[in-house]
């Protein structure tokens, strides 16, 4: 630390800092249109300027460029510094609609009203969707720049005098208006910076200079995937949210956490006063509490919150009468359920009752669940990935004392050397993606991608081992003992570039080494092997520590925590494929599913749909009208995600605070109270608080709040053992075309669950991908329908010819259809794991 | 990712000798435009994945040169001299002769049908033929004709916005 001072006062600094952060910190209000906090200062927009004494050639120093040194005499205030800043502002300006920035009364001004100075209704920052939000404004605020003088009046002016750019507003995410744009770049730097996707740039040149997307082409078409990073940064009103362009002015910010995947990223929900959009978010913002998002977030976190329109959502509770749903008050329909269960558990015993809880719901409500289940007096409790979680943790202890695995996930961005076994990362979990991508570029990370299919991570990638679907733990396992020969199918190339980055372990001794794998959904031998073989792998780089560099990446949000809540199978129970077995032979009477949705996370949609029609009772909670609805007793309406408070853990065992958005409306309707209610309607002790806190590991509710983000549910002591185990998965191959999946980027979990119409809004997902040569040898081209026939199971839909997928190999996306996929899977597991399927072309 | 087809093959063989890192990029986008008459959004795409970029950077560049085009060439391109020595001999008319008789607003269009676009050039010496113009026709044949006067142009326009060949114009 240093000395230097600021405006007179005495401040201590760290040298080699950039002044401009400096002075922020100190709450001197500065204006700085185009150096982004933490990033390289570009030095584009010149509005920074402060007086530092003994400055050459002149005094006046941009503050961004400008680095902390021992007593270091800053100015921002003076006379000089505020014109330069002013005539800077004023070239800006040249190129926007400026009327409003320069006048004295708009804050008297209404949309509507007259203009004083003759200015065009649609050139008003009063008519702008940024008013009063806008970085633009309040820099010339900073500056009073409505007392400069403004030497261009009376000449013509370029932003008045041409023609406006045309609009990009052809996506459901992003809108991007050009007239407004500033050209301070800090767009271009963000995509390229920060998130390393590079989608936009600097075109033309001169005066004309735009921004461009990918090859000059409109939004969809370039390689941006909607984070809205851009828009974050964006200090005018060309990069916008459009679901709430016009609206998102919030007057409140909530705390919160995206359950979409389990890197569990913080957000802040914006919330308004304004008439209208009272009790719902109006924008979301990435919220710097969780270190490894920091703050950036993806299209999922960023608009779920809007991933579904009102009529799929469950806004009122519902009682089955024949084959109508009937509206219901939720305080009835609980009640109902609570008879229905009654019947049940008096006629049938405790016994025959099942519960399904969810990752997507919160911990707390985990845990009022599991207590409700041990109050019925069942074992049967579980979810739909239940299976899969179990045996990949049962992996890990075998190999490594524990499940609970201290490796923390802002390891990634530092790491030297990565291993990454995945389908498609950059889709299923792209916060991760996101820190690989950085250790990538930021610090030459060598990076060895095992994956059936093309991914954005391949570029980033010095090693890509394109296998066959289920046979990663294959290839991990023989990568892990250095064998010479690839496996079956690996290119030679790739497979020596693979052995050298993982067989120097004693070049990158003094770096870090890390082991990502993310397991498939729906097979769990599949899974466990790939647990095994990537602890293996992980042993033969980094010995005992492996627990310290090993990362598992579940699947769904908040898989941990429901888990640690106690949703698995009590001694005795029967797990979620029993319980559905259970269902159609009888041994299960009752089923009260909570978040969950078989009918999109489970193989075997037949099986699932003939478990459900048997019941007498099925009580779903849930917040959106989902596919359940179509054979539930009972549907009772919760609150959605936003308006329900709890915490989550996440991917590396996080712990984290998400609250509710409510001032109290919806709290009654939060899945933890209709639980609770329908665990006293049963006749049990429900008053009590359930906090992830009571949970073994877990921080106390003080220590959490005041480390919000740091702390994690893990064992105090490092665990130091690690054993390799024996894979006994074999290669296999099925006879036609293997059918995989994962989980796509752009659709959401409720617009899946609830088979909206709307659930892939920019309907990238829609098809399957086939290989160029499969696709020539069915006889079927580029865009048309085809049919994947597997024995009596077929799914119709549009094909990709693409050679990111091997041959004998078509992926689809799992939330494709409301989950359509798994209508070809088997709950009993497959041989291999993967369906196998003949291409046909569907008629037209 | 793009698929690989006939058009992203011949666009990789003809970049297959510039490499990333080595001030190539320029020349890559040159050769291209040389052999596919513009720079399409596929050729963008596949000369990033050649030199490691992104795509956006790529257009970012290449948008920097006037010389670059990202729309397929009209049949044939008049290049108009911009330069000095023609501008004395009323090169501005001759101009204004060939872009009325196209039917075009400003240099840098093309006719609806394809036929024709007008493009501003520099001079490269043969002023002796001022006012003069190139008459392009992509990898057919580049000639220039000078010594110009309005009613030259506009017969020579009119003649190419007609289909006829160069040749005939000329010669007829
Ligand atoms: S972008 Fe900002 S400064 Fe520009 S018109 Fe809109 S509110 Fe005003
Ligand atoms: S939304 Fe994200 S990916 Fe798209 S241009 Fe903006 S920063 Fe880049
Ligand atoms: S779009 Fe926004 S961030 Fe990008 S250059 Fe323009 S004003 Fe700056
Ligand atoms: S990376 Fe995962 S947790 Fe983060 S915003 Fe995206 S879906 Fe949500
Ligand atoms: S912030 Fe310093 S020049 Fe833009
Ligand atoms: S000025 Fe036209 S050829 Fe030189």
């Amino acid at each position: 630390m240093v000395e230097i001072s600021i405006n007179g006062k005495t401040v201590d600094a760290e040298p080699g800092r950039r002044l401009v952060e400096v002075i922020k910190e100190q709450g001197i209000t500065i204006t700085n249109l185009c150096y982004i906090d933490g990033l390289e200062p570009y030095a584009g927009c010149r509005t920074c300027i402060v007086d530092i004494e003994g400055g050459r050639p002149s005094s006046l120093q941009l503050s961004c460029t400008a680095q902390i040194t021992e007593g270091q005499v800053v100015r921002t205030d003076t006379t000089e510094v505020k014109q330069a800043r002013q005539s800077v502002m004023s070239v800006i300006l040249a190129n926007h609609p400026d009327r409003c920035l320069t006048c004295h009364r708009r804050v008297h001004c209404m949309p509507g009203d007259i203009c004083l100075r003759d200015d065009v209704v649609t050139h008003r920052c009063l008519t702008c969707s940024k008013n009063y939000r806008c970085e633009l404004q309040t820099s010339c605020e900073n500056v009073d720049q409505g007392d400069f003088s403004e030497p261009w009046v009376g000449e013509k002016r370029s932003y008045y005098e041409t023609p406006p750019p045309e609009p990009d507003r052809a996506n459901p995410f992003l809108e991007f208006d050009p007239q407004m744009c500033i050209i301070c770049a800090r767009c271009v730097r963000a995509c390229d910076e920060l998130r390393h996707t590079g989608a936009l740039s600097l075109a033309g040149k001169g005066h004309t200079t735009m921004i461009a997307f990918g090859a000059g082409g409109q939004i969809h078409e370039s390689d941006c995937d909607f984070c809205g990073a851009c828009i974050d940064v964006c200090p005018t009103a060309t990069l916008m949210e459009k679901p709430n362009k016009w609206n998102g002015r919030a007057d409140d910010w909530t705390s919160a956490v995206c359950n979409s995947c389990s890197v569990g990223c913080t957000i802040t929900y914006g919330t308004s006063d304004q008439v209208g959009s009272e009790n719902i978010p109006v924008i979301v913002r990435p919220e710097r509490i969780n270190p490894v998002s920091q703050d950036q977030i993806c299209v999922r976190g960023r608009f779920g919150y809007d991933a579904i329109g009102p009529e799929d959502r469950l806004t009122t509770s519902l009682e089955r009468q024949n084959d109508r749903l009937v509206p219901r008050s939720l305080f009835d329909a609980t009640n109902l359920a609570v008879e229905q269960l009654r019947t049940v558990i008096d006629s049938h015993g405790a016994q025959t009752i099942g519960l399904l809880g969810s990752p997507l719901a919160t911990t707390e409500e985990a845990m009022a669940l599991s207590a409700l289940a041990d109050s019925i007096g069942t074992p049967n409790i579980d979810f739909s990935h239940g299976v899969i979680h179990r045996s990949v943790l049962s992996s890990l202890d075998q190999a490594l004392g524990t499940n609970k695995l201290s490796a923390d996930l802002t390891d990634i961005e530092k790491s030297a050397r990565l291993v990454v076994i995945a389908t498609d990362l950059e889709e299923s979990h792209p916060g991760v993606s996101l820190r690989i991508k950085g250790a990538a570029r930021k610090n030459q990370a060598k990076v060895v991608l095992i994956s059936p299919r093309w991914s954005e991570l391949d570029r980033f990638a010095c090693s890509v081992l394109r296998c066959y679907p289920g046979t990663e733990a294959n290839v991990a396992d023989s990568l892990g003992k250095l064998e010479t020969n690839p496996p079956l199918g690996i290119s030679t190339e790739q497979w020596n570039a693979a052995l050298t980055i993982v067989g120097s372990n004693e070049e990158f001794s003094d770096e870090i080494t890390s082991v990502v794998f993310a397991p498939n959904a729906i097979d769990a031998e599949m899974a466990s092997g790939l647990a095994s073989a990537a602890c293996n792998l992980a042993i033969g780089m980094v010995g005992n520590t492996t627990a310290e560099h090993l990362f598992y990446l579940p699947v769904d949000g908040n898989t941990h925590g429901v888990h640690d809540a106690g949703i698995f199978p009590k001694t005795d129970g029967k797990a979620f494929r029993e319980i559905i077995l259970g269902a159609i032979s009888g041994s299960i009477k009752g089923l009260i599913i909570h978040d969950d949705n078989p009918i999109l996370n489970s193989p075997d949609t037949d099986m699932i749909i003939s478990a459900l029609s048997n019941l007498e009772s099925l009580v779903v909670i849930d917040s959106v009208k989902s596919t359940l609805s179509d054979y539930a007793t009972v549907m009772l309406s919760e609150a959605a995600f936003y308006h329900r408070s709890g915490s989550i853990t996440t991917a590396d065992r996080r712990v984290l605070l998400h609250n509710s958005i409510d001032s109290g409306v919806e709290k009654e309707k939060s899945g933890i109270e209709i639980i609770k209610r329908i665990g006293a309607g049963l006749g049990f002790d429900f008053d009590r608080v359930f906090s992830y806190s009571a949970l073994a590991e877990y921080p106390s509710e003080e220590a959490l709040v005041q480390q919000q983000g740091r702390l994690r549910a893990i064992p105090d002591q490092a665990v130091f053992k690690a054993e390799v185990q024996e894979i006994d998965v074999p290669m296999r191959r099925v006879d036609d075309l293997a059918v995989f999946t994962s989980r796509s980027l752009y659709t959401s979990w409720d617009g899946a669950s609830s088979a909206s119409e709307e659930a892939d809004k920019l309907d990238r997902e829609g098809t399957a991908w086939v290989n160029p040569g499969d696709a020539q040898e069915a006889g079927v081209t580029q865009g048309v329908a085809v049919t994947l026939q597997n024995g009596s199971h077929s799914i119709t839909m549009k094909i990709k010819l693409d050679d990111g997928v091997a041959a004998g190999t078509v992926y689809v996306p799992s939330y494709y259809r409301g989950g359509a996929i798994m209508s070809l899977f088997a709950l009993e597991g497959l041989t291999g794991g993967l369906p196998s399927v003949k291409l046909v072309a569907a008629d037209a | 990712m793009p698929l690989e087809t006939e058009s992203t093959l011949r666009i990789r063989s003809i970049i297959k000798d510039f490499k990333p890192n080595n001030g190539d990029l320029l020349a890559a986008l040159y050769a291209v435009q040389h052999e596919m008459g513009y720079l399409s959004k596929e050729a963008l795409a596949v000369i990033a994945d050649q030199f490691k970029m992104f795509t956006a950077e790529v257009y970012g560049m290449a948008s920097f040169y006037e010389e670059y085009r990202f729309d397929p060439p009209a049949k044939t391109t008049i290049r108009w001299c911009s330069g000095p020595a023609c501008r004395t001999r009323n090169s501005a008319g001759i101009r204004d002769a060939i872009l009325a008789t196209l039917d075009l607003n400003e240099t840098g269009e093309q006719t609806e049908d394809g036929q024709c676009s007008v493009v501003v050039g520099q001079c490269n010496g043969t002023c002796e033929l001022a006012p003069m113009i190139w008459v392009e026709e992509h990898k057919t044949y580049e000639l220039p004709v000078g010594k110009l006067t309005a009613a030259k142009s506009i017969k020579l326009a009119r003649g190419l916005r007609s289909g006829s060949g160069i040749g005939e114009i000329l010669n007829g």
